[in-house]
């Protein structure tokens, strides 16, 4: 079985949501990586998304555009990023880790030589920001063929006929972007994520994460309440460009334990 | 044989003014030089005449002027008495007459047909095979002032053998236009030059002759059979497409439905027309840039004049159009991304025009190198915001209106400012910069009596290159260059030709080929001129190129520059930079090529935003 229906199995078991911290690969230093990984992990995540930096991120506001171009000072490819996860799971053998960043870097790389070497160094789950589904065929059906789960975004302005779509085309878990905007946005409105989850929970058995606008104990908390996982990324990655680099490894892991504390303690 | 020999060019478009209803109006339009006069015997038109009245009229004309007799579903019989009684010179038939019904008086007739979606007027035209002409009446109910016939004229084939006369929503203002446009053997108007129904006005139909003949008509030609690229999806082969973030799939749907909307709403468009003919200035000139043919000592260069178009380059043909659907879409913020500064500008112009909120993003480099273009759309009212992120340049004003718009998705519209972006805005901003071949076609046969022999356009995103070449693609004997920034040189890497050096890749919503590195990370870019600076190209040029269509070809910014000095100094026509470099590649061209050649470049904008840009490469300071 999947790394990922394991980790939402047992979490669905525990009747406890999923905390899915983001950090940028290669930020600040590619060296520093794998050994956040592995702090996030002891702090009480259970998936990784891992951003792959590129140029033109789009999708992404100024906080994680910043980490991309540290990580991109830093020389950090795709081929990299790979090699971060191979060296993480050395170690670790049941996290799951998903890549997210944009289609560029893979399409350059190829996809048949992209997917192999994901799948050999144990990559769980791609999410290819710009890429919907009806433009993802070719690729998420050679991911699929690899164990690898194609993620997809909903988006608030995802249309009913859509999400039906989308459901049908996603493996592994949803993500729900909880507002219209970049990531690292303002303020998340609970109560009509909560509509939505239950909306799109009509068309699957997946899990739902919702990400975009987590920032703190209580919106993650208060996220965990109605879906199934809660994507924490420009906060972590706030900490990670203002905080000293030595202090890192244990400053991160310490927000990440206080999410999951304040998810639990419901 | 020259497949244009079918279709000489004709001197001039002949006028009809019909629903005359007085002997004194026939003999003003007659002195005014109008070659018919339509009398109509149906008696449910204001217009229509009795037979006491049709006499007088007819008494009163001078020889030379041809009377036609309109009717609607008339019994045999009654024409028949007409004609006994009134010597008309030729039947009109407006309802649903049958071809034997139209022939059976042994008189000339010319038979008309609404035109409405999807006619066939190839078949029509056969079935009245012996029509002296077909009437095209694209008259809208409630449409004042402007007509939609030129997105329709592309259902006439180019095989038609008849005479066109188009009639319907005809006025001294839009004459000239639909002349230029559709090159008709004749036009036909009625309310257009009335003060009441069936009152003619002196001042309007002198007008209106005036606007006639403002233009010289040429033959009749229509836009080629266009290939039927995008599919609906958006995609040239495996080219553009729509790579957006899924907040902006539905955003983008709804702009695909409001866009396929307009283009067949007849209202809509006569808007546009009446835009790109009043507030724009076109049709824009084509000069035959006599002097420069001579230096140069080869072909014939003709230039289309996208610089003398209101903001001063061909970027505002598509904003006068995105504004125009932003406003149906009922957006009442309009946002853009820009580089040289000319795209913001016009986008500005169009906000402020229909007092919209504007806001251009511009990389904090440009902003320095095109002070003069900030400080135009600061004065139009438009916020222009400075981008700091990534390689400061165009690309990243993209991905930052981009983000704008995602936030903003509900009351925003996101007027991109060239052939690139994901799905419909390739499609879109082409069907709008098209305009320019359009025009090029019918001004060149008068010009120069035939099609051109190459065309050549500078490409940066490529619309003004895909607006020049478009209505030409299926004309296979007619070479295309587009013309590539290739910067310091393409050997050296700092250079702008995605094209000529890329490789295919996804940037900005879209498939096509892109400057990339190794590792898929879009390079920053280099070109003098900051229009052209821009790492990707729309996909339909990836398109043209891979299926050869277009050869793509680069120049050097110092090439480019000797062009800009060259033409300013020939012709005392200042060009763009992104221009000069189209007008580098003929001057390489041009010399080898025999004097009877003609090319044809998109003069895409004027130099005076570029003057800063020369003086300090010259060490001048002003
Ligand atoms: C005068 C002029 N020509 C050409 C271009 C390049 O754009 P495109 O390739 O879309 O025509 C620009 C862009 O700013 C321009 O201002």
């Amino acid at each position: 079985m999947s790394r990922l229906k394991t980790c939402f199995d047992q979490l669905r078991a525990q009747k406890r949501a999923a905390l899915i911290p983001f950090i940028t690969a290669g930020d600040p230093i590619q060296t520093l990586t794998v050994p956040l990984m592995h702090g996030l992990v002891e702090a009480g995540a259970d998936v990784i998304e891992l951003g792959v930096p590129f140029s033109d991120p789009m999708a992404d506001g100024p906080v994680i555009q910043r980490a991309s171009e540290r990580a991109l000072a830093q020389g950090t490819s795709l081929r990299d990023v790979l090699d971060m996860v191979k060296n993480f799971r050395l170690q670790n053998q049941t996290t799951p880790v998903v890549l997210m960043g944009y289609l560029n870097p893979i399409e350059i790389m190829g996809y048949k030589t992209f997917v192999q070497a994901a799948e050999s160094v144990g990559v769980d789950g791609v999410l290819t920001v710009d890429l919907p589904p009806e433009e993802a065929t070719d690729l998420s059906a050679l991911l699929r063929a690899h164990a690898i789960a194609p993620i997809f975004l909903i988006a608030p302005t995802t249309t009913p006929k859509r999400i039906k779509h989308i459901c049908v085309q996603a493996s592994g878990y949803l993500y729900y972007v909880s507002l219209k905007g970049v990531t690292g946005s303002a303020n998340l409105d609970v109560i009509s994520v909560a509509k939505k989850v239950t909306e799109i929970r009509q068309h699957t058995d997946l899990p739902i994460g919702v990400g975009f606008g987590i920032k703190d104990v209580q919106s993650a908390a208060q996220v965990a309440k109605v879906s199934d996982a809660v994507i924490v990324g420009s906060a972590l990655v706030r900490l990670v460009e203002t905080e000293a680099q030595d202090k890192l490894l244990k400053m991160i892991p310490a927000f990440v334990r206080a999410l999951r504390q304040g998810m639990d303690a419901l | 044989m020259s497949k244009f020999n079918n279709n000489q060019p004709i001197s001039r478009t002949r006028v009809k003014i019909c629903g005359i209803t007085r002997p004194h109006d026939a003999q003003v339009a007659a002195k005014l030089g109008v070659d018919a006069i339509g009398l109509v015997f149906y008696k449910n038109s204001p217009r229509a005449v009795s037979v006491k009245t049709a006499q007088k009229i007819i008494q009163a004309l001078p020889p030379f002027v041809t009377t036609v007799g309109l009717f609607v579903n008339a019994e045999p019989t009654f024409i028949h008495n007409i004609l006994a009684q009134v010597p008309l010179d030729i039947l009109q038939f407006h309802g649903e007459e049958s071809p034997d019904d139209c022939r059976r008086f042994d008189k000339p007739y010319i038979k008309a047909l609404r035109m409405r979606q999807n006619v066939d007027v190839q078949a029509f035209a056969q079935r009245y095979s012996d029509a002296k002409a077909l009437l095209l009446d694209s008259y809208v109910q409630g449409v004042k002032g402007g007509t939609g016939v030129i997105f329709d004229w592309q259902q006439v084939p180019s095989d038609l053998s008849k005479p066109i006369i188009i009639a319907g929503g005809l006025t001294p203002n839009n004459v000239s236009q639909v002349i230029t446009t559709l090159c008709p053997y004749a036009v036909d108007v009625s309310g257009g030059v009335e003060s009441a129904k069936g009152i003619k006005n002196a001042d309007k139909m002198t007008a209106f002759m005036k606007g006639a003949s403002m233009v010289k008509s040429i033959t009749l030609k229509k836009t080629p059979s266009l290939p039927d690229l995008p599919d609906s999806d958006g995609h040239f082969g495996p080219y553009g497409g729509l790579f957006v973030p899924e907040t902006l799939m539905q955003p983008l749907e709804e702009l695909q439905k409001a866009y396929q909307h307009y283009l067949n709403d007849s209202a809509f468009l006569a808007e546009l027309n009446d835009d790109l003919h009043h507030f724009v200035g076109r049709p824009s000139a084509l000069y035959h840039a006599t002097r420069w043919s001579q230096h140069l000592g080869g072909a014939q260069i003709y230039l289309k004049r996208e610089d003398l178009n209101h903001t001063g380059a061909h970027k505002i043909n598509n904003t006068v159009g995105q504004a125009l659907l932003a406003k149906r879409m009922g957006k009442t913020r309009v946002i853009a991304e820009t580089g040289a500064g000319q795209h913001g500008v016009a986008t500005a112009t169009v906000a402020a025009r229909f007092g919209m909120e504007c806001v251009v993003y511009m990389g904090s480099k440009d902003i320095k190198r095109q002070a003069i273009n900030v400080y135009r759309m600061r004065l139009l009212g438009a916020e222009v915001r400075a981008v700091e992120s990534g390689s400061k340049t165009l690309k990243d004003a993209l991905n930052e209106a981009m983000r704008d718009w995602v936030t903003h998705v509900d009351n925003t519209f996101y007027i991109i400012g060239t052939v690139a972006g994901p799905h419909p805005y390739p499609l879109m901003v082409r069907d709008f910069q098209a305009v320019i071949g359009r025009e090029t076609r019918q001004q060149i046969k008068v010009l120069a009596g035939r099609l051109p022999d190459i065309l050549i356009a500078c490409v940066g995103g490529g619309s003004n290159a895909i607006g020049l070449f478009y209505p030409f693609l299926d004309d296979t004997d007619i070479t295309l260059y587009g013309v590539e920034a290739a910067g310091d040189g393409l050997e050296t890497g700092r250079h702008a030709a995605p094209l000529c050096t890329g490789k295919p890749g996804v940037l900005h919503g879209n498939r096509t080929y892109l400057m990339s590195t190794e590792e898929g990370q879009i390079l920053e870019t280099h070109s003098i001129s900051a229009g052209l600076d821009y790492p990707g190209v729309g996909p339909e040029h990836a398109w043209l190129k891979d299926n050869g269509r277009v050869e793509y070809v680069a120049v050097t910014d110092d090439e480019a520059l000797d062009a800009f000095h060259d033409l300013t100094r020939l012709e005392g026509i200042m060009p763009a930079l992104e221009s000069s470099h189209a007008l580098a590649y003929c001057k390489k061209i041009a010399p080898t090529l025999d004097k009877d050649k003609i090319i044809v470049i998109n003069l895409s904008g004027r130099g005076d935003k570029d003057i800063h840009t020369v003086a300090a490469l010259e060490g001048i300071k002003i």
